[in-house]
């Protein structure tokens, strides 16, 4: 992040340019569209206009379930992704995930050889060596030596792509794995939020992580928009705080062992007697307020079959059933939740779960393993001790992207093609057909698991696209080829979800673990006995599993709760910190039985005492740049088993060989009594109508402004609904993909150097055991009054006639005095030339419509000008006036909820200029007359009155 | 009455105290010597000078120097390039104010200082003073009396033997270059 | 020359201590006076190696800052401000003191600053070189420094004049070059002495060149006298108005701790304050090394001391009025920064350091034995100059590190350039006022030997320096 030059008109920086612009150009030809194959959503014919962007229709998958993507690509190259609107896990809207994606396409660390042991070969020399008949003569004629490991899969194509290979192989033995996906089960649980009225997620983070959950945050959201009419109440019981907890309007804590308790408990008050009833419901750990799960008791019961009671997919399926005899019960089923088959290949079926595969490989049965984008060898249970056990098969054939944990053991490597790289299909959580479509032609020597299969097959040749038409006419899901275009255009069949499955009549339920009982979680017994903790294992809202470890975009993206970057830790509620005598930063060592765990503590306030939560992903060993410097603690090496959601009775001591300072952007929970994020409950909102001030009189000045609103037709300005804010931070990697933001680095984010133009400020109130949270996104308010812009001695940044805070970085001389001045601490400076490490392809993903900024100037939030600036030009160039509510930011894009509102001052009957005039809302800060043109609409917490009065 | 250049030629007198020189220099100005000059280390209250025009000079200038100041602020930011600061007036009274008086002090200060060196007419590396044995004294403890050979007052013995009559440690007589 | 003229009322200072003792003649008292610029003394050596090794640390660590980016300091956001602005506002502090003697003390007739003007002058000097290093090196892109000084641009842009960085470049400018041409001014006749005493011809011609051929004829007297106190009236109102100034570039920020209608008085008194404690810091070694106690004496020692008691005070007042202020606007940011974070925050021990040496330390010179005791002033002084320049880190650093909203609340710490950087500007003083000393005449010869012609002829009511034209008029 350093260059020599001080001065970027030097005779080198000049040839440096020079040379990366021809390695560009050099470039071109690995990413030229194979314009004659894929078909364009928006314009047609594909043809390349230099600097008119075009878009495709692709899908990414994620363990199995498929979310529809729009890809933006200028000259060839995807320079950023959306949601496709018409796709059901999509609405239009993406998650931090999604926008980081495009990142991983352009990683410097991707794999680019195929190689056999440690040589290089090629393609050929590979599917040489596994042609039937010599693959045969290795694993047995009907193949029984043969291991196929992939992850979960609803791709029709891969599915076709098996048959064919059983047929060649009838023995052979294929295993879905990811340490993350749902349970395998045929059928899987769907929820609808619309009509739900009151809404229980037990440990399920309906609007974080679960599947859907895009689905799922937009129906929350769309009955909040008006806090007076049809608000929904969410309540949300859970051990460690989650995106879905932030936004209940009531929480409970509970430790994970308490979920299955709470839930029979709740089932036996509402009287469910098909599940174990009244009776055989186990007492209530001491710390579980009754009273507080009464008051839920009789608001489930006043909206039967209007609410939904929700279990994470991760939880025990006891659990689950549990929830799912309370929607009976209630009378959701059918309503608010209901099942459907799951989308999943060989889904319920046994015998295939990785388990299986430790077993095989111990019994030294594998003759060749084939391992399909799985890095079995670090996310898996360290207890089943695949790394070591890998070896026990004489030929192991790895599909990956990365030269990672499994890639070292493997025998054969070949480079994995990125999704936005490779044809597939795949079907979304509700069975939704997808399309995987390529935008770029392999940027390396990679290949897709469909082209390894083919090979497998015998048709090392087999044009993916080609396979994909194939599989799809002979399963009668395109017959014609207009259904094939429109399918490929849109990128997914209308209307292919699967129907409800009339659930068979639930087996009883099996005993409720009453070890959770014999936890004794409040923390005096806790303190007589150290080894009583329970830990959570969360997957990580960054790096998923592990497997987006390197994205820079996502490890410098702060956790949504804890705002950690570059790391995890084990969160740890501030009474359990008391009790171990730690603060943030110090390390932990977690032991139970054999396994142990080092980790640094990290205090999170609405924490259940006695737990510590840990998050998936880190503490990877492979050779991925950014996700070594990430370090952290590796949570699989502590996992007892798959799918396993909490572990009890484990030790936890301090020990200061694990300490590390801890990478946080935002360390400050509390809002110290000011008010820039108001809070207030429904009833007295609607009491009030109004958590404005009393109005006050415009500011004295001395001076009449002779600078009035400006005198463009369009004056921009921006509503942010706090009260539909989940704080998913899906717009913070929008805004960074879209403005060519860079990475820092975990150093930097140290010295609080974090590049983001937009943050996600989040604010607690209330007691910290259980305090009410508060997401704010926060970006530059384009102040009216700007205090950044009159202390500036060069005019770098002053307005425009539209009412831009504009920001000149060619006339910036870095005295920083504009950051100083800016109350809302919204502005970022170039400490270093943090673009000068990149390689020529890390740079493909930069926006052309953006500056990349140099060195030792300031930077922030733009409104999108560019946005603003091509979609003036359009309508200029058409001849016809600019509506202000068509010009959408990349926050506002990405955001599932639609919080975030931009449009034009000047046109009253837009959706920004009606919240604008809500009694909710308010600007940061007004006292001070810069007159922000970003509005907030106050959170509009609905608390159960109940509730509230105990 | 400006330093003289001695061109046609000078008696000088050499003292060794500032009184000493203080009180001839008087006397001498009460006879009616008129072409007189002093030179001593420190400044001797003898000769009678014109009040100096060098405080009117420091003034114009400093005052034009303000004024050329405030006129730059308004023309670069309210006249020739105006931008929309803040919401803050173009032009901007109070602000501009500030570099107006750091302008005014900085363009006096050199008038000041360049303007006393010009009246002295320095730097002047030589002159015939200095032509003087021992002269270099007068910057550390001699006191000199000059009176110019031309001033009608007197003549070449009756100015000596006046300046004789202040008991000075010599007196000495330059005449005029051949050259002047 | 042990002797000491008895205390006559007339010229000496405060208790009755004579600004000058010893028998000298006009003669020995210039060779005393000029003798430092003819031959070294070791001790001048090991410093001045001393300093060259800390000048190059100076220039190396600017080097590096400049290659590598301003990130190589400990600066972030919210504390975009740290280091490079304490040393500036430091640094033009401390050059006031310079003009505050030579040219205040002057115009009120204070005849003691005729023996340290000069000093004082000079460290002016050198402390505003550093000070206008410092805002250059700070800026993102400091080759483009010259983009606020207002010169036609091709692309016609200027700069904004409603910022008060722009009045700064004007004032620490304006202010350098007025202090340089009224040194130099004042010089003149003792480098004419140096010239007429110099034992080598090099010397001769040297120092000739730099008196410009002065020959002290009673006309140059005259003119010089006037141009001397015109000089003097200009600069004593940049006294008040350079580090008004410089407050502003805080003052029109509306960041609680630097939006403060007292900042300007507040920093001038500040100012004066340290700059005083320099002079001491200076003046006390160069006593001892040079012999310089005939004419340096413990009045002068006597009169700063009391004039950094006053300023003391001051600076305690403005301390209270602030704290008094915060809760009186009833402005919750403001008490919180003055009332809660200073006392108590991150950085609370330093604010009570800070309180501590600038307002305990001068009540010392309540004593007179303190006032003229050489160890008690220097370590006093020393620990007022520290104390300004925490000063001027809390009022910098504390106010931006936890301002309005409290999620962009973070900590800075400096890293080992900054420290690298400050060392180094303290060595280039030291370089700067070592061959100042080796060089020039750092006693106002003439006006020395004028105070002893006073104290000979004992007259009472010798005429102040500038008063010649008064006389004529």
């Amino acid at each position: 992040m350093t260059n020599d030059g001080a001065n970027d008109l030097t005779r080198r920086g000049f040839l440096k340019f020079v040379g990366a612009s021809l390695a560009l150009a050099g470039l071109d030809g690995c990413t030229r569209m194979p314009a004659e194959k894929i078909l364009p959503y928006v314009i047609e014919p594909p043809e390349l206009t230099p600097g008119v962007p075009v878009h495709y229709a692709t899908s990414m998958v994620l363990d199995g379930y498929a979310t529809g993507l729009i890809v933006k690509a200028r000259e060839g190259r995807p320079i950023k992704i959306e949601g496709n609107p018409g796709h059901p896990a999509s609405l239009g809207a993406t998650d931090a995930i999604h926008q980081a994606s495009l990142l991983q396409l352009y990683d410097g660390d991707r794999a680019t050889s195929l190689r056999s042991g440690r040589q290089r070969s090629s393609w050929a020399q590979l599917s040489a060596a596994f042609t039937p008949s010599s693959l045969r003569s290795r694993v047995g004629a009907r193949g029984a030596g043969l291991y196929v490991v992939l992850e979960p899969t609803s791709s029709p194509l891969v599915i076709s792509l098996l048959n064919r290979l059983r047929t060649l192989y009838p023995d052979m033995r294929v295993y879905y794995y990811a340490p993350l996906a749902g349970p395998n089960e045929a059928t899987v649980a769907r929820y609808d939020l619309a009509p739900a009225d009151v809404i229980l997620c037990v440990d399920a983070d309906v609007l974080g992580t679960m599947p859907m959950h895009l689905h799922h945050a937009r129906a929350f959201a769309d009955r909040r928009r008006d806090p007076r009419h049809g608000m929904n109440r969410l309540y949300a019981i859970e051990p460690s705080l989650t995106v879905t907890g932030m936004s209940a309007d009531e929480r409970m804590r509970c430790r994970p062992s308490a979920v299955e308790p709470i839930l029979a408990h709740l089932l036996s008050t509402l009287g469910g007697d098909r599940a174990s009833g009244p009776a055989a419901a186990p007492p209530l750990p001491a710390d579980v307020p009754t009273a507080w799960l009464a008051a839920l008791a009789s608001d489930l019961r006043a909206h039967a079959g209007r609410s939904v009671v929700i279990a994470g997919p991760h939880q025990t399926p006891v659990a689950r059933a549990l929830a799912a005899s309370l929607n009976d019960v209630l009378g959701n089923a059918g309503h608010t939740a209901w099942h459907s088959a799951s989308p999943l290949a060989e889904a319920g079926a046994s015998g295939h779960s990785i388990a299986d595969l430790a077993d095989a490989l111990r019994s030294g049965g594998v003759r060749a393993l084939v391992c399909g984008g799985v890095n079995v060898a670090y996310a898996a249970p360290a207890s089943l001790g695949l790394s070591s056990l890998l070896t026990r098969s004489p030929e192991r054939l790895y599909l990956g992207m990365y030269e990672d944990e499994t890639a070292e053991r493997a025998t054969w490597f070949v480079p994995q093609s990125h999704y936005l790289e490779s044809w597939g299909d795949a079907r979304a959580y509700d069975g939704t057909l997808s399309i995987v479509q390529p935008l770029v032609q392999p940027l390396y020597d990679s290949k897709s698991l469909v082209e390894l299969l083919a090979m497998l097959g015998g048709q090392a040749a087999a044009d993916p696209r080609m396979l994909l038409r194939q599989s799809w006419q002979e399963a009668g899901l395109a017959p014609t080829d207009e259904a094939w275009t429109s399918a490929v255009r849109t990128g997914f069949v209308a209307g292919s979800g699967f129907a409800p499955v009339a659930t068979a009549p639930r087996s009883p339920i099996g005993p409720v673990t009453t070890a959770a009982t014999s936890a004794s979680p409040d923390s005096s017994t806790t303190a007589t006995a150290p080894d009583r903790f329970e830990v959570v294992f969360a997957p990580d809202y960054r790096v998923h599993d592990g497997r987006f470890a390197n994205i820079g975009w996502l490890q410098e993206l702060p956790d949504p709760i804890t705002k950690l970057t570059w790391g995890n830790a084990a969160l740890v509620s501030p009474a359990t910190a008391k009790l171990l005598g730690v603060s943030d930063g110090d390390g932990l060592a977690l032991r139970h039985d054999s396994a142990s765990l080092t980790i640094p503590a990290l205090i999170v306030p609405g924490l259940a005492d006695g737990t510590a939560t840990i998050h998936f992903g880190y503490g990877r060993r492979g050779h991925e740049h950014a996700a070594i410097a990430a370090a952290g603690a590796d949570a699989y090496t502590l996992w007892p088993a798959v799918g396993v959601p909490f572990m009890s009775n484990v030790s936890i001591e301090r020990d200061e060989s694990a300490s590390r300072a801890l990478a946080t952007t935002h360390d400050h929970w509390s809002m110290e009594g000011r008010d820039q994020a108001r809070i207030q409950t429904a009833a007295a909102y609607v009491a009030s109508s109004s958590t404005q001030r009393p109005p006050r009189a415009p500011l004295p000045t001395l001076f009449q402004p002779e600078h009035p609103n400006g005198t463009s037709p369009h004056q921009w300005a921006m509503t942010i609904d706090l009260g539909t804010c989940i704080g998913c931070s899906a717009c913070v990697v929008a805004c960074q993909a879209e403005n060519n933001i860079p990475v820092v680095g975990y150093e930097d984010v140290l010295k609080s150097r974090e590049m983001h133009w937009l943050r996600i400020d989040r604010y607690a109130t209330g007691p910290e055991e259980n305090p009410a949270v508060v997401t704010q996104p926060m970006l530059c308010q384009h102040c009216e009054m700007a205090p950044c812009e009159y202390v500036c001695p060069v005019g770098a940044t002053e307005h425009s006639s539209d009412g831009l805070n504009e920001m000149i970085y060619n006339r910036c001389v870095g005295t920083r005095f504009c950051s100083n001045n800016c109350p809302y601490k919204v502005r970022r400076f170039n400490w270093f030339d943090y673009n000068a490490e990149l390689t020529e392809v890390e740079r493909l993903v930069k926006n052309p419509d953006v500056t990349v900024r140099e060195r030792g100037v300031m930077e922030k939030c733009t409104f999108c000008v560019q946005r603003i600036r091509e979609a003036e030009i359009a309508a200029a160039d058409a001849g016809t006036a600019l509506h202000g509510g068509d010009v959408r930011t990349a926050c506002q894009q990405a955001c599932p909820t639609n919080a975030i509102v931009f449009g034009s001052l000047t046109e009253p009957e837009t959706t920004m200029m009606q919240r604008r005039a809500e009694p909710r809302a308010y600007t940061v800060l007004e006292e001070l007359g810069t007159r922000p043109r970003v509005t907030y609409l106050a959170r509009i917490r609905n608390a159960n009155p109940e509730l509230d009065h105990a | 009455m400006r330093d003289r250049d001695w061109a046609g030629g000078v008696y000088m007198a050499e003292f060794g105290s500032a009184a000493e020189l203080g009180r001839a220099a008087r006397a001498f100005q009460e006879k009616g010597y008129r072409m007189i000059e002093t030179y001593s280390p420190i400044p001797v209250e003898g000769v009678v000078y014109r009040r100096s025009r060098l405080p009117k000079f420091v003034f114009a200038i400093g005052a034009l120097g303000g004024l050329a100041s405030y006129l730059i602020q308004w023309y670069a930011n309210a006249y020739s390039y105006p931008l929309n600061i803040g919401g803050r007036p173009s032009h901007a009274t109070t602000a501009f104010l500030i570099p107006t008086f750091e302008g005014t002090v900085l363009s006096a200060a050199l008038a000041a200082f360049f303007g006393v060196f010009w009246i002295l007419r320095l730097p002047q590396p030589w002159h015939p003073v200095f032509e003087i044995p021992d002269f270099d004294r007068a910057s550390v403890d001699r006191y000199w009396l000059a009176i110019d050979a031309r001033d009608p007052r007197g003549s070449r013995e009756l100015t000596v033997n006046e300046l004789r009559e202040f008991s000075p440690l010599r007196v000495v007589a330059l005449d005029p270059e051949p050259a002047a | 020359m042990s002797a000491t003229v008895e205390p006559d009322t007339g010229v000496s200072a405060g208790a009755g201590w004579p600004l000058l003792t010893g028998q000298h003649d006009d003669a020995s008292l210039t060779d005393h006076l000029l003798s430092p610029i003819w031959q070294t003394r070791p001790g001048w050596w090991w410093l001045f190696g001393l300093s060259c090794a800390g000048t190059l640390l100076f220039i190396g660590t600017i080097t590096y800052t400049i290659a590598r980016g301003i990130g190589v300091w400990g600066n972030n956001i919210p504390v975009a401000w740290a280091y490079a602005i304490v040393n500036f506002v430091w640094w033009v502090g401390i050059g006031h003191a310079g003009t505050f003697i030579s040219a205040f003390l002057l115009l009120l007739n204070q005849r003691w600053r005729g023996s340290v003007n000069r000093i004082a002058e000079a460290m002016t000097i050198f402390a505003l070189v550093n000070a206008s290093l410092f805002p250059l090196l700070h800026l993102g892109r400091a080759w483009f420094f010259y983009w606020l000084i207002p010169y036609p641009a091709t692309m016609g842009v200027w700069p904004n004049f409603k910022s008060s960085l722009p009045w700064d470049v004007a004032a620490v400018s304006t202010y350098f070059t007025v202090s340089l041409l009224f040194w130099y001014l004042g010089l003149v006749p003792d480098l004419a002495s140096a010239r007429d005493r110099a034992a080598t011809l090099f010397r001769r011609r040297v120092y000739g060149l730099f008196a410009l051929g002065w020959r002290g004829a009673g006309y140059q007297w005259a003119r010089y006298r006037a141009a001397y106190t015109l000089l003097a009236a200009l600069a004593t109102p940049l006294v008040i108005s350079v580090h008004s100034v410089v407050s502003l570039d805080f003052a029109i920020a509306q960041l609680p701790g630097w939006h403060s209608t007292i900042f300007p008085p507040y920093f001038v008194v500040g100012a004066i304050y340290s700059g005083l404690a320099m002079v001491i810091v200076l003046l006390l070694p160069m006593r001892r090394v040079f012999r310089l106690g005939d004419v340096i004496t413990n009045a002068h020692l006597d009169a700063i001391a009391k004039l950094m008691l006053t300023m003391g005070l001051m600076l305690a007042y403005s301390y209270v009025i602030e704290l008094f202020m915060a809760w009186y606007s009833g402005n919750q940011f403001e008490r919180f920064t003055y009332l809660v974070d200073r006392p108590t925050g991150p950085y609370a021990v330093l604010y009570w350091v800070m309180t501590v040496l600038n307002v305990v330390t001068p009540q010392l010179f309540w004593v007179t034995r303190f006032r003229t005791s050489g160890p008690i002033l220097f370590i006093a002084s020393l620990g007022i100059l520290a104390g300004m320049w925490i000063e001027r880190f809390i009022i910098i650093v504390t106010s931006l590190n936890r301002d309005f909203l409290t999620s962009s609340w973070h900590f800075y710490a400096p890293s080992w350039v900054d420290w690298s950087i400050l060392a180094g500007s303290v060595s280039l003083f030291a370089f700067l006022f070592l061959l100042f000393i080796r060089f020039v005449p750092s006693v106002a010869i003439s006006e020395v030997k004028e105070l002893s012609l006073g104290l000979g002829e004992g007259q009472v009511d010798l005429a102040p320096i500038g008063s010649v034209e008064a006389e004529h008029a």
